[in-house]
């Protein structure tokens, strides 16, 4: 019978011992282990691992370097894993090439049950993680939405728009930007109508979340 | 007959308690200890540590989570028991002295663990021995 070969990369000798002892009762896995990036690509040039288990502080450069290094050597499956993550972190991770995303509270059946997932194909990702993930989606089409509508701005306007997203008063703006008080409440008006907003607050949020919500903030799993 | 005597516990090897929201912790802990302790995992933050500690009795505790090491160092200050801090964060051990954490020379692997353990056990002996 072919063993699945997981590379563990992690810098932590706890977890990869903690994964070495879990897989060795197992009889379908090699576990290789890697401390750092540079032994990540030893590794590989040896022979490319069927899974890669990677460490999203995997020295020195983080895990969804080294994801991305790997997507590009081999084509191995890779599940990064992590104490905290958030939907920011868990998308570069997968847009980096990685299967799936895993919390490090994960349980030793939890895990054995994961990486013979991804051997057969599959993507697995913590339930919370996939709460978030939607979330985040959704968060990206929300700004992708807004995006298109402030395309409808003239750059003064949207200047105009910028300041006003940082609570300054009209007056303020006018002296920023060199222009007449009354000009500023111009592109104002202009503003909220081809927006289609109420108000100088709604306009403030919508600024926020079509050009200041890159990263949704939420984060899941905490640790020592 | 001679009235029965009260169950004393007898221990061949000391008893670790490992209060853990890592579940690998053990993984790792198990196969470096199984030959010097006996090693009994509780998963963290359900509560009552200082409870739980003083029912187990253990001879040291190993912790991961900074809310048990406080509970934990409450018991251990209390019985004189050893006591080490996984900060994966930081990734250092932390050993409970008289004089509060100290940072621990041993790496966050499960040799450095146990070699804090035993030297926490054994300081602890060297304590308790009688003086000649």
């Amino acid at each position: 019978m072919r063993r699945t070969r997981i590379l563990v990369a992690d810098s932590l000798p706890i977890f990869r011992a903690g994964v070495r002892n879990l897989l060795a009762r197992e009889s379908d896995f090699v576990v290789v282990e890697a401390t750092r990036l540079e032994d990540v690509v030893a590794a590989v040039a040896d022979e490319c691992p069927d899974i890669a288990l990677v460490d999203l502080n995997l020295p020195p450069s983080g895990g969804v370097a080294a994801v991305a290094r790997l997507s590009e050597a081999c084509p191995t499956h890779t599940i990064v894993w992590s104490f905290e993550a958030n939907p920011a972190t868990v998308l570069a991770a997968i847009r980096a090439g990685a299967s799936g995303y895993l919390h490090k509270e994960i349980s030793p059946a939890g895990l054995v049950r994961s990486l013979r997932g991804v051997a057969r194909g599959e993507a697995p990702l913590a339930r919370d993680l996939a709460t978030l993930m939607i979330g985040a989606l959704h968060g990206l089409e929300e700004r992708d939405r807004a995006r298109e509508k402030a395309a409808a701005l003239s750059p003064r306007e949207r200047q105009v728009l910028s300041y006003v997203a940082r609570g300054a008063r009209n007056r303020q703006i006018a002296q920023a930007l060199y222009i007449s008080e009354f000009t500023v409440k111009r592109h104002m008006q202009n503003i909220l109508q081809k927006l289609g907003l109420p108000s100088r607050r709604a306009a403030a949020v919508f600024y926020e979340s079509a050009f200041e919500a890159e990263e949704p903030a939420l984060t899941a799993g905490t640790s020592a | 007959m001679s009235e029965a005597e009260p169950p004393v516990r007898k221990r061949s090897q000391p008893l670790v308690a490992v209060l853990s929201s890592v579940p690998m912790l053990r993984e790792a802990l198990a196969h470096t200890l199984e030959d010097i302790a006996e090693v009994r995992v509780f998963p963290a933050g359900r509560g009552d540590t200082a409870g739980l500690l003083r029912s187990l009795a253990p001879d040291a505790i190993v912790v991961d989570n900074e809310q048990e090491a406080e509970a934990a160092a409450a018991f251990a200050r209390e019985a004189d028991t050893p006591v080490v801090l996984v900060s994966y964060r930081d990734e250092h051990l932390l050993v409970l002295t008289d004089a509060g954490w100290e940072e621990g020379e041993e790496p966050v692997s499960a040799e450095g663990i146990r070699n804090a353990l035993v030297g926490g056990l054994f300081g602890r002996a060297r304590k308790e021995a009688p003086t000649r």
